[in-house]
Protein backbone atom coordinates (compact mmCIF):
# COMPACT_ATOMS: atom_id res chain seq x y z
CA UNK A 1 0.00 0.00 0.00
CA UNK A 2 0.78 3.34 -0.60
CA UNK A 3 0.11 4.74 2.72
CA UNK A 4 2.20 3.88 5.26
CA UNK A 5 1.21 2.50 8.27
CA UNK A 6 -0.03 4.24 11.43
CA UNK A 7 1.20 3.08 14.64
CA UNK A 8 0.89 4.26 18.72
CA UNK A 9 3.61 2.95 20.69
CA UNK A 10 4.79 4.62 23.59
CA UNK A 11 8.63 5.96 23.39
CA UNK A 12 9.65 4.60 26.95
CA UNK A 13 7.81 2.54 29.76
CA UNK A 14 8.56 1.90 33.01
CA UNK A 15 9.61 -2.26 33.39
CA UNK A 16 7.07 -4.62 33.95
CA UNK A 17 4.31 -1.97 32.41
CA UNK A 18 1.36 -2.78 30.21
CA UNK A 19 1.61 -0.40 28.00
CA UNK A 20 -1.11 0.39 24.82
CA UNK A 21 -0.28 -0.28 20.74
CA UNK A 22 -2.22 0.81 18.44
CA UNK A 23 -1.93 0.38 14.55
CA UNK A 24 -4.01 1.13 11.83
CA UNK A 25 -2.82 -0.18 8.24
CA UNK A 26 -4.80 1.62 5.48
CA UNK A 27 -6.53 -1.36 3.25
CA UNK A 28 -9.74 -1.24 1.13
CA UNK A 29 -10.56 -4.75 2.67
CA UNK A 30 -12.63 -5.83 -0.15
CA UNK A 31 -14.34 -9.11 0.78
CA UNK A 32 -15.09 -10.79 -2.47
CA UNK A 33 -18.73 -11.03 -1.70
CA UNK A 34 -19.60 -7.45 -3.67
CA UNK A 35 -20.48 -7.58 -7.21
CA UNK A 36 -19.41 -4.43 -9.88
CA UNK A 37 -22.05 -2.58 -12.08
CA UNK A 38 -21.76 -5.38 -14.47
CA UNK A 39 -22.29 -8.10 -12.29
CA UNK A 40 -19.15 -9.91 -11.85
CA UNK A 41 -18.15 -10.45 -8.38
CA UNK A 42 -15.17 -8.29 -7.15
CA UNK A 43 -12.22 -10.51 -6.00
CA UNK A 44 -11.43 -11.02 -2.77
CA UNK A 45 -8.56 -8.57 -1.43
CA UNK A 46 -8.02 -8.86 2.21
CA UNK A 47 -5.05 -8.07 5.12
CA UNK A 48 -5.56 -12.02 6.12
CA UNK A 49 -2.92 -11.74 9.13
CA UNK A 50 -1.47 -9.11 11.45
CA UNK A 51 1.10 -9.91 13.71
CA UNK A 52 3.78 -8.34 16.45
CA UNK A 53 6.88 -9.43 17.85
CA UNK A 54 8.90 -7.84 20.57
CA UNK A 55 12.77 -8.40 19.94
CA UNK A 56 11.87 -11.26 17.96
CA UNK A 57 9.05 -12.92 19.94
CA UNK A 58 5.67 -12.94 19.45
CA UNK A 59 3.42 -10.94 21.65
CA UNK A 60 0.14 -10.61 19.50
CA UNK A 61 -1.41 -12.06 16.27
CA UNK A 62 -4.60 -11.86 14.56
CA UNK A 63 -6.16 -14.27 11.69
CA UNK A 64 -8.37 -11.51 9.88
CA UNK A 65 -11.59 -12.27 7.69
CA UNK A 66 -13.75 -10.45 4.98
CA UNK A 67 -15.89 -8.93 7.46
CA UNK A 68 -13.33 -6.83 9.05
CA UNK A 69 -13.52 -3.32 7.45
CA UNK A 70 -11.57 -1.10 5.31
CA UNK A 71 -8.45 0.48 7.38
CA UNK A 72 -8.32 -2.11 10.18
CA UNK A 73 -7.05 -0.93 13.24
CA UNK A 74 -6.34 -2.90 15.51
CA UNK A 75 -5.27 -2.37 19.31
CA UNK A 76 -3.64 -3.94 21.86
CA UNK A 77 -1.95 -4.24 25.19
CA UNK A 78 1.86 -6.05 25.52
CA UNK A 79 3.65 -5.89 29.50
CA UNK A 80 7.59 -4.46 28.51
CA UNK A 81 10.64 -6.01 30.87
CA UNK A 82 12.82 -4.38 28.52
CA UNK A 83 14.16 -2.38 26.14
CA UNK A 84 13.69 -2.87 22.36
CA UNK A 85 11.95 -3.21 18.98
CA UNK A 86 8.19 -3.96 18.60
CA UNK A 87 7.96 -5.40 14.66
CA UNK A 88 4.31 -5.42 12.90
CA UNK A 89 3.60 -7.25 10.27
CA UNK A 90 0.60 -6.81 7.85
CA UNK A 91 -0.07 -9.92 5.04
CA UNK A 92 -1.79 -9.14 2.12
CA UNK A 93 -4.09 -11.74 -0.02
CA UNK A 94 -1.95 -11.03 -2.89
CA UNK A 95 0.92 -12.02 -0.79
CA UNK A 96 2.30 -8.56 -0.11
CA UNK A 97 3.85 -7.89 3.30
CA UNK A 98 4.16 -4.87 5.10
CA UNK A 99 6.17 -4.20 8.24
CA UNK A 100 7.43 -1.74 10.17
CA UNK A 101 8.75 -1.36 13.44
CA UNK A 102 8.69 0.88 16.68
CA UNK A 103 11.51 0.98 19.50
CA UNK A 104 10.84 1.75 23.20
CA UNK A 105 12.97 2.51 26.12
CA UNK A 106 12.41 0.34 29.27
CA UNK A 107 14.03 2.37 32.54
CA UNK B 1 11.10 60.47 -1.67
CA UNK B 2 9.05 58.93 -4.54
CA UNK B 3 12.17 57.75 -6.08
CA UNK B 4 12.77 55.91 -3.44
CA UNK B 5 9.46 54.28 -2.71
CA UNK B 6 9.99 52.76 -6.13
CA UNK B 7 12.88 51.23 -5.89
CA UNK B 8 11.98 49.39 -2.36
CA UNK B 9 8.89 48.68 -4.31
CA UNK B 10 10.71 46.40 -7.20
CA UNK B 11 13.63 45.31 -4.60
CA UNK B 12 10.96 43.02 -3.31
CA UNK B 13 10.49 41.52 -6.48
CA UNK B 14 6.82 42.79 -7.19
CA UNK B 15 5.30 42.44 -10.52
CA UNK B 16 3.07 43.86 -12.44
CA UNK B 17 3.54 47.38 -10.67
CA UNK B 18 2.13 50.40 -12.35
CA UNK B 19 4.46 52.66 -13.42
CA UNK B 20 2.61 54.88 -16.59
CA UNK B 21 5.65 57.20 -17.98
CA UNK B 22 3.61 60.38 -19.07
CA UNK B 23 5.64 62.91 -21.12
CA UNK B 24 8.88 61.76 -19.65
CA UNK B 25 7.69 62.16 -16.11
CA UNK B 26 7.01 58.52 -14.65
CA UNK B 27 4.16 58.75 -12.30
CA UNK B 28 3.77 56.34 -9.73
CA UNK B 29 0.67 55.25 -8.21
CA UNK B 30 -0.67 56.06 -4.90
CA UNK B 31 0.30 54.60 -1.48
CA UNK B 32 -2.54 52.74 -1.86
CA UNK B 33 -2.31 50.99 -4.63
CA UNK B 34 1.27 50.33 -4.48
CA UNK B 35 0.56 48.50 -1.29
CA UNK B 36 -2.42 46.38 -2.88
CA UNK B 37 -0.57 45.02 -5.75
CA UNK B 38 2.40 44.34 -2.87
CA UNK B 39 -0.19 41.83 -1.80
CA UNK B 40 -1.84 40.29 -4.42
CA UNK B 41 -1.14 37.03 -4.97
CA UNK B 42 -0.28 35.75 -8.54
CA UNK B 43 -2.94 33.96 -9.95
CA UNK B 44 -3.51 32.41 -13.10
CA UNK B 45 -7.00 34.11 -14.03
CA UNK B 46 -7.86 32.54 -17.62
CA UNK B 47 -9.15 29.41 -17.83
CA UNK B 48 -11.19 27.12 -15.42
CA UNK B 49 -9.79 25.65 -12.41
CA UNK B 50 -11.22 21.93 -12.75
CA UNK B 51 -11.95 19.63 -15.60
CA UNK B 52 -13.42 21.19 -18.61
CA UNK B 53 -15.75 20.05 -19.75
CA UNK B 54 -17.22 18.72 -16.29
CA UNK B 55 -18.14 15.12 -17.00
CA UNK B 56 -19.87 13.56 -13.47
CA UNK B 57 -17.93 11.21 -11.31
CA UNK B 58 -18.36 8.02 -12.74
CA UNK B 59 -19.58 6.33 -9.45
CA UNK B 60 -22.21 8.90 -8.89
CA UNK B 61 -25.88 8.57 -10.63
CA UNK B 62 -25.76 8.98 -14.17
CA UNK B 63 -29.15 10.80 -14.34
CA UNK B 64 -29.41 13.72 -17.35
CA UNK B 65 -32.08 16.20 -14.87
CA UNK B 66 -31.68 19.64 -17.57
CA UNK B 67 -35.15 19.92 -17.56
CA UNK B 68 -34.93 21.15 -13.81
CA UNK B 69 -33.32 23.83 -12.14
CA UNK B 70 -29.57 24.27 -11.62
CA UNK B 71 -28.27 26.92 -9.44
CA UNK B 72 -26.82 28.39 -13.00
CA UNK B 73 -30.36 27.53 -14.98
CA UNK B 74 -33.92 28.08 -14.31
CA UNK B 75 -35.67 25.30 -16.53
CA UNK B 76 -38.00 23.49 -14.11
CA UNK B 77 -41.93 23.52 -14.74
CA UNK B 78 -44.24 25.89 -13.94
CA UNK B 79 -46.66 24.98 -10.58
CA UNK B 80 -50.07 24.07 -11.59
CA UNK B 81 -52.64 28.05 -11.13
CA UNK B 82 -54.83 26.01 -9.43
CA UNK B 83 -56.00 22.01 -8.12
CA UNK B 84 -56.70 19.72 -10.36
CA UNK B 85 -60.89 18.99 -10.10
CA UNK B 86 -61.42 15.26 -9.57
CA UNK B 87 -65.14 14.39 -10.04
CA UNK B 88 -66.34 11.10 -7.54
CA UNK B 89 -64.24 9.27 -5.37
CA UNK B 90 -60.32 8.23 -6.56
CA UNK B 91 -60.67 4.02 -6.95
CA UNK B 92 -57.22 3.78 -6.76
CA UNK B 93 -55.00 0.08 -5.88
CA UNK B 94 -53.94 1.04 -2.11
CA UNK B 95 -51.83 -2.24 -2.04
CA UNK B 96 -49.91 -0.76 -5.10
CA UNK B 97 -50.00 2.57 -3.06
CA UNK B 98 -48.34 1.20 -0.11
CA UNK B 99 -45.56 -0.26 -2.24
CA UNK B 100 -45.27 3.16 -3.99
CA UNK B 101 -45.12 5.39 -1.02
CA UNK B 102 -41.90 3.47 0.69
CA UNK B 103 -39.99 3.12 -3.18
CA UNK B 104 -36.55 3.92 -2.84
CA UNK B 105 -35.94 4.54 -6.52
CA UNK B 106 -38.50 7.32 -6.98
CA UNK B 107 -36.73 10.13 -4.88
CA UNK B 108 -36.40 8.41 -1.49
CA UNK B 109 -40.04 7.84 -0.90
CA UNK B 110 -42.65 9.62 1.21
CA UNK B 111 -41.02 7.47 4.55
CA UNK B 112 -37.94 10.03 3.91
CA UNK B 113 -40.13 12.71 5.62
CA UNK B 114 -43.31 11.39 6.66
CA UNK B 115 -44.27 8.25 9.11
CA UNK B 116 -47.29 6.35 7.65
CA UNK B 117 -48.36 3.65 9.88
CA UNK B 118 -47.29 0.24 8.73
CA UNK B 119 -45.72 1.42 5.19
CA UNK B 120 -42.43 -0.10 5.12
CA UNK B 121 -42.75 -1.36 8.63
CA UNK B 122 -42.63 1.93 9.91
CA UNK B 123 -38.47 1.07 9.46
CA UNK B 124 -36.57 4.79 10.24
CA UNK B 125 -39.29 7.07 9.74
CA UNK B 126 -38.27 10.42 9.03
CA UNK B 127 -40.00 14.19 10.53
CA UNK B 128 -39.86 16.23 7.92
CA UNK B 129 -43.55 16.14 7.34
CA UNK B 130 -46.29 15.24 8.95
CA UNK B 131 -47.09 11.51 10.69
CA UNK B 132 -49.75 11.04 8.68
CA UNK B 133 -50.73 7.22 10.40
CA UNK B 134 -54.20 8.47 10.97
CA UNK B 135 -54.85 10.81 7.90
CA UNK B 136 -57.44 8.47 6.64
CA UNK B 137 -58.98 9.71 9.98
CA UNK B 138 -58.86 13.56 8.98
CA UNK B 139 -61.75 13.66 7.06
CA UNK B 140 -59.97 15.03 3.92
CA UNK B 141 -61.20 14.45 0.46
CA UNK B 142 -60.11 12.65 -2.52
CA UNK B 143 -59.03 15.63 -4.39
CA UNK B 144 -57.57 17.58 -1.32
CA UNK B 145 -55.04 14.17 -1.32
CA UNK B 146 -54.75 14.03 -4.57
CA UNK B 147 -53.62 17.71 -5.33
CA UNK B 148 -51.41 17.58 -2.50
CA UNK B 149 -49.50 14.96 -4.00
CA UNK B 150 -49.66 15.79 -7.42
CA UNK B 151 -48.35 19.27 -6.34
CA UNK B 152 -48.54 20.99 -2.86
CA UNK B 153 -47.67 24.23 -4.00
CA UNK B 154 -51.10 24.80 -5.19
CA UNK B 155 -52.48 24.45 -1.47
CA UNK B 156 -48.56 25.89 -0.18
CA UNK B 157 -46.70 27.49 -2.19
CA UNK B 158 -43.55 27.34 0.46
CA UNK B 159 -44.27 23.98 0.91
CA UNK B 160 -40.47 21.98 1.11
CA UNK B 161 -42.76 19.33 -0.49
CA UNK B 162 -41.76 17.94 -4.29
CA UNK B 163 -44.28 18.31 -6.65
CA UNK B 164 -44.59 14.33 -7.49
CA UNK B 165 -46.93 14.74 -10.17
CA UNK B 166 -45.78 17.65 -11.82
CA UNK B 167 -42.23 16.95 -11.82
CA UNK B 168 -42.85 13.24 -13.24
CA UNK B 169 -41.97 11.11 -10.48
CA UNK B 170 -45.50 9.60 -10.45
CA UNK B 171 -47.50 9.19 -12.74
CA UNK B 172 -51.65 9.86 -12.38
CA UNK B 173 -52.65 6.39 -11.41
CA UNK B 174 -49.92 5.68 -9.54
CA UNK B 175 -51.20 9.07 -7.50
CA UNK B 176 -54.35 7.61 -7.55
CA UNK B 177 -52.88 4.46 -5.63
CA UNK B 178 -50.73 6.96 -3.23
CA UNK B 179 -54.60 8.59 -2.18
CA UNK B 180 -56.54 4.57 -1.95
CA UNK B 181 -53.43 4.03 0.66
CA UNK B 182 -53.48 7.40 2.38
CA UNK B 183 -57.16 6.71 3.41
CA UNK B 184 -56.91 3.26 4.79
CA UNK B 185 -54.76 4.99 7.46
CA UNK B 186 -55.94 5.54 10.36
CA UNK B 187 -54.09 4.02 13.45
CA UNK B 188 -50.82 5.29 14.85
CA UNK B 189 -47.79 4.08 14.06
CA UNK B 190 -46.53 0.68 15.97
CA UNK B 191 -42.84 0.99 15.93
CA UNK B 192 -40.14 -1.93 16.59
CA UNK B 193 -37.71 -0.07 18.46
CA UNK B 194 -37.58 3.53 20.15
CA UNK B 195 -34.85 4.62 17.28
CA UNK B 196 -37.76 4.26 14.84
CA UNK B 197 -39.41 6.53 16.10
CA UNK B 198 -38.53 9.92 14.89
CA UNK B 199 -39.70 12.24 17.60
CA UNK B 200 -37.72 9.89 19.94
CA UNK B 201 -34.65 9.38 18.22
CA UNK B 202 -31.50 11.53 19.57
CA UNK B 203 -30.14 13.74 17.05
CA UNK B 204 -26.48 12.23 16.19
CA UNK B 205 -23.46 13.01 18.17
CA UNK B 206 -20.03 12.80 16.25
CA UNK B 207 -17.50 12.10 19.68
CA UNK B 208 -14.00 11.31 17.29
CA UNK B 209 -11.27 13.02 17.43
CA UNK B 210 -11.12 14.01 14.29
CA UNK B 211 -7.54 15.05 14.44
CA UNK B 212 -6.29 11.62 15.45
CA UNK B 213 -4.98 9.82 12.19
CA UNK B 214 -5.94 6.31 13.36
CA UNK B 215 -9.58 7.88 13.87
CA UNK B 216 -9.82 10.04 10.85
CA UNK B 217 -7.74 9.21 7.44
CA UNK B 218 -8.33 12.28 6.69
CA UNK B 219 -5.27 13.21 8.72
CA UNK B 220 -3.03 11.69 6.18
CA UNK B 221 -3.92 13.97 3.57
CA UNK B 222 -1.70 16.51 5.81
CA UNK B 223 1.41 14.49 4.98
CA UNK B 224 0.87 14.37 1.36
CA UNK B 225 0.32 18.34 1.40
CA UNK B 226 3.45 18.39 3.61
CA UNK B 227 5.37 16.83 0.89
CA UNK B 228 3.90 18.38 -2.17
CA UNK B 229 4.59 21.74 -0.36
CA UNK B 230 8.27 20.58 -1.40
CA UNK B 231 8.07 19.36 -4.46
CA UNK B 232 8.99 21.80 -7.18
CA UNK B 233 7.04 22.65 -10.35
CA UNK B 234 7.75 22.96 -13.89
CA UNK B 235 9.12 27.15 -12.80
CA UNK B 236 11.48 25.38 -10.83
CA UNK B 237 9.42 26.72 -7.79
CA UNK B 238 7.41 24.66 -4.71
CA UNK B 239 5.81 26.11 -2.35
CA UNK B 240 8.36 26.21 0.31
CA UNK B 241 10.32 28.70 -2.06
CA UNK B 242 7.54 31.79 -0.64
CA UNK B 243 5.97 30.05 2.09
CA UNK B 244 8.77 28.59 4.11
CA UNK B 245 7.35 29.47 7.31
CA UNK B 246 3.45 27.81 6.27
CA UNK B 247 2.49 29.16 10.31
CA UNK B 248 2.16 32.43 8.75
CA UNK B 249 -0.72 31.09 7.06
CA UNK B 250 -2.44 30.32 10.08
CA UNK B 251 -5.24 33.24 9.27
CA UNK B 252 -5.25 32.71 5.57
CA UNK B 253 -8.14 30.02 5.65
CA UNK B 254 -10.74 31.46 8.00
CA UNK B 255 -10.89 34.66 5.26
CA UNK B 256 -11.68 31.99 2.45
CA UNK B 257 -13.49 32.15 0.57
CA UNK B 258 -12.68 35.72 -0.43
CA UNK B 259 -14.07 37.67 -3.59
CA UNK B 260 -11.57 38.48 -6.20
CA UNK B 261 -11.68 41.64 -8.42
CA UNK B 262 -9.39 40.05 -10.86
CA UNK B 263 -11.71 37.45 -11.82
CA UNK B 264 -14.77 39.21 -10.68
CA UNK B 265 -15.86 35.97 -8.88
CA UNK B 266 -15.73 34.56 -5.18
CA UNK B 267 -12.42 32.28 -4.72
CA UNK B 268 -12.46 29.11 -2.28
CA UNK B 269 -9.45 27.81 -0.68
CA UNK B 270 -9.30 25.15 -3.46
CA UNK B 271 -10.33 27.13 -6.82
CA UNK B 272 -7.13 29.47 -5.33
CA UNK B 273 -4.97 26.55 -4.90
CA UNK B 274 -5.44 25.49 -8.29
CA UNK B 275 -4.74 29.41 -9.91
CA UNK B 276 -2.20 30.23 -7.40
CA UNK B 277 0.42 27.28 -7.85
CA UNK B 278 -0.36 27.57 -11.63
CA UNK B 279 0.53 31.06 -11.44
CA UNK B 280 3.85 30.36 -9.42
CA UNK B 281 5.26 27.00 -9.59
CA UNK B 282 3.56 25.91 -12.62
CA UNK B 283 1.85 23.09 -10.85
CA UNK B 284 -1.48 21.66 -12.65
CA UNK B 285 -3.71 21.14 -9.55
CA UNK B 286 -7.03 20.83 -10.93
CA UNK B 287 -10.05 20.88 -8.51
CA UNK B 288 -11.15 17.35 -7.32
CA UNK B 289 -7.63 16.08 -8.05
CA UNK B 290 -5.86 14.57 -4.92
CA UNK B 291 -2.90 17.12 -5.17
CA UNK B 292 -5.75 20.00 -4.65
CA UNK B 293 -7.69 18.36 -1.55
CA UNK B 294 -4.62 17.50 0.32
CA UNK B 295 -3.47 21.74 -0.29
CA UNK B 296 -7.36 22.50 1.21
CA UNK B 297 -7.51 19.86 4.30
CA UNK B 298 -3.63 21.19 5.12
CA UNK B 299 -4.00 24.98 4.34
CA UNK B 300 -7.01 25.13 6.52
CA UNK B 301 -5.64 22.54 9.40
CA UNK B 302 -3.17 25.09 9.92
CA UNK B 303 -5.99 27.29 10.91
CA UNK B 304 -7.64 24.66 12.90
CA UNK B 305 -9.17 26.64 15.82
CA UNK B 306 -9.16 30.46 14.18
CA UNK B 307 -12.75 31.49 13.99
CA UNK B 308 -13.99 31.84 10.53
CA UNK B 309 -14.31 35.36 9.16
CA UNK B 310 -14.81 36.31 5.66
CA UNK B 311 -15.21 39.59 4.01
CA UNK B 312 -18.31 40.79 3.02
CA UNK B 313 -17.79 44.40 3.24
CA UNK B 314 -16.59 45.19 -0.17
CA UNK B 315 -18.83 46.04 -2.93
CA UNK B 316 -17.83 42.69 -4.94
CA UNK B 317 -18.63 40.43 -2.34
CA UNK B 318 -21.68 42.12 -1.13
CA UNK B 319 -22.92 41.74 -4.39
CA UNK B 320 -21.50 37.91 -4.02
CA UNK B 321 -23.07 37.25 -0.69
CA UNK B 322 -26.29 38.51 -1.57
CA UNK B 323 -26.54 35.98 -5.27
CA UNK B 324 -25.07 33.71 -2.67
CA UNK B 325 -28.24 33.83 -0.28
CA UNK B 326 -30.31 33.75 -3.28
CA UNK B 327 -29.67 30.66 -4.67
CA UNK B 328 -29.55 29.09 -1.28
CA UNK B 329 -33.45 29.53 -2.01
CA UNK B 330 -33.63 28.74 -5.12
CA UNK B 331 -36.04 25.72 -5.75
CA UNK B 332 -33.73 22.92 -7.42
CA UNK B 333 -33.94 19.61 -9.54
CA UNK B 334 -37.01 17.07 -10.14
CA UNK B 335 -37.27 16.81 -6.32
CA UNK B 336 -37.44 20.65 -6.05
CA UNK B 337 -35.70 21.14 -2.89
CA UNK B 338 -33.50 24.82 -2.53
CA UNK B 339 -30.88 24.11 0.39
CA UNK B 340 -32.62 26.35 2.67
CA UNK B 341 -35.35 23.88 2.22
CA UNK B 342 -33.28 20.82 4.14
CA UNK B 343 -31.11 23.07 6.30
CA UNK B 344 -32.80 25.68 7.86
CA UNK B 345 -34.60 24.91 10.89
CA UNK B 346 -38.10 26.90 9.71
CA UNK B 347 -38.12 24.40 7.60
CA UNK B 348 -36.93 20.47 7.26
CA UNK B 349 -33.20 21.53 9.11
CA UNK B 350 -32.84 19.89 12.60
CA UNK B 351 -35.08 17.21 11.45
CA UNK B 352 -34.83 13.73 9.93
CA UNK B 353 -35.03 12.50 6.55
CA UNK B 354 -35.08 9.13 7.23
CA UNK B 355 -32.26 8.16 9.17
CA UNK B 356 -30.45 10.85 8.78
CA UNK B 357 -30.19 14.00 10.30
CA UNK B 358 -29.99 17.14 8.28
CA UNK B 359 -28.23 19.55 10.19
CA UNK B 360 -28.56 23.51 10.10
CA UNK B 361 -26.63 25.90 7.95
CA UNK B 362 -24.81 26.89 11.21
CA UNK B 363 -22.15 24.48 11.22
CA UNK B 364 -22.08 22.78 8.12
CA UNK B 365 -18.72 24.66 7.03
CA UNK B 366 -16.25 24.37 9.62
CA UNK B 367 -15.16 20.85 9.06
CA UNK B 368 -14.56 20.89 5.17
CA UNK B 369 -12.84 19.06 3.88
CA UNK B 370 -13.92 16.06 5.98
CA UNK B 371 -13.38 12.65 6.04
CA UNK B 372 -16.87 10.89 4.81
CA UNK B 373 -16.39 6.94 6.77
CA UNK B 374 -19.41 6.09 4.58
CA UNK B 375 -17.22 6.79 1.69
CA UNK B 376 -13.81 6.28 2.88
CA UNK B 377 -12.37 9.43 1.20
CA UNK B 378 -12.17 13.25 1.85
CA UNK B 379 -14.65 15.91 0.21
CA UNK B 380 -14.16 19.24 0.06
CA UNK B 381 -17.57 21.70 0.27
CA UNK B 382 -17.73 22.11 -3.41
CA UNK B 383 -18.17 18.52 -3.76
CA UNK B 384 -20.39 18.02 -0.98
CA UNK B 385 -22.44 20.85 -2.91
CA UNK B 386 -22.39 18.64 -5.44
CA UNK B 387 -23.64 15.88 -4.50
CA UNK B 388 -26.57 17.73 -2.59
CA UNK B 389 -27.69 18.51 -5.78
CA UNK B 390 -27.13 15.13 -7.61
CA UNK B 391 -29.11 13.74 -4.20
CA UNK B 392 -32.07 16.21 -5.04
CA UNK B 393 -32.05 15.25 -8.90
CA UNK B 394 -30.31 18.15 -10.15
CA UNK B 395 -27.53 18.40 -12.40
CA UNK B 396 -24.56 19.57 -10.09
CA UNK B 397 -21.85 22.43 -11.44
CA UNK B 398 -18.00 22.08 -12.33
CA UNK B 399 -16.27 22.92 -8.68
CA UNK B 400 -15.22 26.17 -9.79
CA UNK B 401 -18.75 27.62 -10.95
CA UNK B 402 -18.97 31.10 -9.92
CA UNK B 403 -22.60 29.89 -8.22
CA UNK B 404 -20.67 27.94 -5.51
CA UNK B 405 -18.61 30.44 -5.16
CA UNK B 406 -21.07 32.65 -4.20
CA UNK B 407 -23.35 29.61 -2.48
CA UNK B 408 -19.76 29.35 -0.31
CA UNK B 409 -19.24 32.50 0.76
CA UNK B 410 -22.82 32.98 1.86
CA UNK B 411 -22.16 29.48 3.81
CA UNK B 412 -18.95 31.04 5.50
CA UNK B 413 -21.06 34.11 6.56
CA UNK B 414 -23.22 31.78 8.18
CA UNK B 415 -20.78 30.10 9.76
CA UNK B 416 -18.79 33.59 11.13
CA UNK B 417 -16.98 32.65 14.22
CA UNK B 418 -17.45 29.45 14.29
CA UNK B 419 -13.57 27.59 14.87
CA UNK B 420 -12.05 26.13 11.78
CA UNK B 421 -11.66 22.47 12.63
CA UNK B 422 -10.26 20.21 9.57
CA UNK B 423 -10.37 17.70 8.85
CA UNK B 424 -13.82 16.59 10.03
CA UNK B 425 -15.11 13.75 10.16
CA UNK B 426 -18.88 12.81 8.94
CA UNK B 427 -20.85 9.65 7.92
Amino acid sequence: MAEKPRLKVPKEAKKGEIIELKTLIAHVMETGLRKDASGAIIPRKIINKFTCEFNGKPVFSADIEPAVAANPYIQFNAKVDESGTFKFTWVDDDGTVTTTEEKITVA
Amino acid sequence: MKFNKCSAAFSLGVAGLLAVVAGGVMVFPTDALAQAKKKEAPLVTTGAASVTPWKRYSDWPQRDESKFNTLAKLASPPAPKEPKKISGPINGDAANGQKLVADRTRGGSCLACHVMGPAGNADLPGNVGPDLSEVGNAGREDEWLFNYVNDARVYNPETVMPPWGTHGLFNEQEINDIVAFLKTLKSPAKFRTVLDDPTKRPAPVESRDNLDDLQNPGMWMIEKAQDLWKVKGPTGSSCATCHANVAALKTWSVSMPKFEPRLDRVLGVEEFVYRHAKATTGADWLMQSNENTALAVYLRFISNGQPIHVDVSSPGAKAALARGKELSSRKLGQLNFACADCHDPSKAGLKWIRGQWLGEQKGQYDHFPTWRTSLQTVWDIRKRFQWCQVNIRADELPPDAKEYGDLELYLASVNDGLKMNVPGIRH
